[in-house]
């Protein structure tokens, strides 16, 4: 074996070490404890009135945190890629802050700025909007703790973005909203795909700030988060994992449909990831001759 | 993947197995070194007392005694999580906790022996009774449990599935409303009286109406009350008591029925015996009853622990309430925590009614 194949294997090596001693094995372990009553009694714990609704409850506000994030971080992506404004430096380090914030901390800024007491509670209570103990503190929560994905993965293609294409579309007569929507908007779709999967996932398992400004009233303003720790806190392990591999498994389906939707074309995948027909692939040369 | 990658790889994860389990050696056999050392776990409430007197009081006795010094190690957190750091190998050597049952998951999993329960006090070091904290000068005149139940008015108390604390504000209510409903039988014709239970649930339910957020621990409960968020608060005595002693802006009512809390300590049988410390535990444990302990707990907002069973507020105590009642009068901890809490349990049931009602 030369030196050059030794080293390689070494670090292949490590790499599947390192990714099974910090991932797979505590998944593994979460997984044999959740599934050791049975199936039956996963189906029995995750179909619970209080976990369904938890479950239920995260999954709309997820989703919710998922729409908004993406809209209006494209928005924010395009603004701090294309356009130059003082201060644009300090807007785009503020952007990675939210990742830097124990999210503990996150919850309390949140439950600072719109509590009772602060100015900005006191006006929206008068306004008849309560945000905090309610759905909407949630999402905001949410909101917040998951803002640098949809920035941070579009930024990147967007610098990387040829400006030519959209002038072409413009040249050739086309509208700004044609030339964004069919020129722009497809180049940029695999970036914008990775930050709204990744704010989608990381929204799910989000604790640390729900639990301050949600209220966690069971079947109400409870997120399955604050339900698995609750049920940990009661000696209820099974319950908990069964709660936490469903949402394992939701976060799982979703990130390979994101890696199945974000390959490069011509990448080679497992059979059973494959599409039937490639939606975002443009058709290659070597198919039309 | 060709069999070769699969050959390194294993070695690579025995080889960082082996790294971890001989470090993990060497940390065990430092920490089992040849000076004397206490671990405690205490839940986090009485922490200032622990730390600021009984530590050091008992460290002196035991070197006035037999010359030693002891070193005396403690970690303050929830109750239940300190419960499940000792079930899975937390090397406490005696654990002073908030809730019996949580001492009764370390017994169910062996690391307890003996019956704590036979110990002095029927083995608990210290007493409080449920409260109730309202904003200063009580603007909304809440005197009772049922004041807790008119529309509009905004309760706060932890989650009883995270905070043991909260399993005691429940029983409060749950064990007032049966209180209240002797009362009512006693007065009413008694052929038209609903069963004491019903009348107990039925409170339990308008006041469970009305809880604005439960928050995970009985703290930041607390927390979420000063922020300004609620008109009453549903507490620990001694969790109010310090904090309007140092003039935080609220008040304090002790409602006539409310619940006697008492907190036990134990040693944990299988880490005195391996740390070869049996006689400084039983030391310690037995010391957390001195007049000096119980002070230190009492200063803290803590009440006497023999108060309930003498009956006597003698001094300086504070005034026992007039229907005072035990988890003992309601069956117990196990009894109460199936009834209560469990799957189909009063408390649970409400809970969900409430959802359904919206």
């Amino acid at each position: 074996m030369t030196p050059h194949k030794l080293l390689e294997l070494s670090l292949r090596s490590a790499a599947i070490g390192y990714v099974s001693l910090l991932i797979l094995l505590p998944l593994a372990a979460i997984a044999h404890q959740s599934f050791i009553g049975g199936i039956a009694h996963f189906i029995e714990d995750i179909s619970s009135p209080q976990a369904s609704s938890a479950l239920i409850l995260t999954l709309e506000a997820a989703f919710l945190t998922t729409v908004i994030n993406a809209i209006l971080g494209t928005l924010s992506a395009i603004v701090l890629v294309r356009y130059e404004f003082p201060g644009r430096w300090f807007l785009n380090a503020l952007v990675d802050l939210p990742f830097a914030i124990p999210t503990l901390v996150t919850g309390l800024m949140i439950a600072a700025v719109y509590g009772p007491t602060s100015m900005a509670g006191t006006w929206l209570q008068q306004g008849g909007l309560t945000l905090l103990y309610a759905k909407p503190g949630i999402v905001l929560a949410m909101l917040l703790v998951t803002m640098p994905f949809t920035i941070r993965s579009l930024q990147p293609v967007l610098i990387e973005l040829e400006r030519e294409q959209e002038d072409a579309a413009f040249s050739l007569g086309a509208s700004p909203w044609t030339t964004f929507w069919k020129v722009t908007v497809p180049s940029v779709l695999p970036g914008l795909l990775t930050g709204v999967f990744l704010t989608f996932v990381r929204a799910l398992g989000e604790f640390g700030s729900i639990v301050i400004v949600a209220g966690n009233i069971p079947m109400k303003t409870q997120v399955a988060s604050v339900y698995v720790y609750g049920e940990i806190e009661s000696y209820n392990p099974q319950g908990a994992t069964s709660v936490s591999v469903f949402i394992l498994l939701i976060s799982f389906l979703v990130l390979i449909l994101l890696e199945r939707l974000t390959r490069p074309p011509g990448e080679r995948m497992p059979r059973w990831l494959r599409w039937p027909n490639r939606p975002l692939d443009m058709v290659r040369p070597s198919e039309i001759g | 993947m060709p069999p070769s990658d699969w050959r390194y790889s294993t070695i690579f994860l025995a080889s960082l197995f082996h790294l971890l389990l001989t470090w993990a050696a060497f940390s065990g056999s430092a920490m089992a070194g040849e000076s004397r050392d206490l671990m405690l776990a205490v839940y986090s409430v009485p922490k200032e007392a622990y730390e600021r007197t009984i530590i050091p009081a008992f460290q002196r006795s035991w070197k006035q005694r037999t010359g030693q010094d002891i070193r005396i190690r403690s970690s303050y957190g929830a109750s239940g999580a300190q419960a499940r750091a000792i079930i899975g190998g937390f090397d406490a050597d005696v654990a002073a906790l908030s809730l019996e049952s949580d001492l009764d998951q370390i017994t169910k999993a062996g690391l307890i022996a003996h019956d704590w329960r036979t110990g002095p006090n029927n083995g608990m070091v210290s007493a409080s009774v449920v409260a109730l904290g309202v904003r200063k000068g009580n603007p909304k005149g809440i005197m009772s449990w049922e004041d807790l139940a008119r529309p509009g008015i905004e309760v706060l108390y932890p989650n009883p599935k995270t905070s043991g604390g909260a399993m005691w504000d429940v029983v409060a209510i749950y064990g007032a409303g049966l209180k209240l409903a002797e009362q009512q039988a006693g007065t009413r014709n008694n052929a038209k009286a609903e069963s004491p239970e019903t009348v107990a649930a039925g409170l339990l339910k308008r006041i469970q109406k009305n809880v604005k957020v439960m928050d995970k621990s009985g703290r930041e409960s607390v927390t979420t009350f000063e922020r300004g968020v609620g008109d009453v608060i549903v507490t620990y005595e001694n969790e109010l008591l310090p904090r309007i002693n140092s003039h935080r802006p609220y008040e304090i009512i002790v409602p006539n029925e409310t619940v006697w809390i008492e907190n036990p300590v134990a040693l944990i049988d299988r880490n005195v015996d391996r740390h070869r410390i049996r006689d400084v535990a039983e030391a310690f444990v037995s010391f957390l009853h001195s007049e000096e302990a119980q002070a230190a707990f009492t200063k803290l907002g803590f009440r006497p622990i023999g108060q309930a069973a003498s009956q006597a507020s003698s001094g300086t105590a504070l005034p026992l309430p007039s229907r005072l009642f035990t988890v003992t009068d309601l069956g117990g901890w196990e009894k109460v925590s199936a009834t209560l809490f469990g799957p189909r349990g009063t408390w649970t049931t409400i809970v969900e009614d409430l959802a359904r009602e919206k």
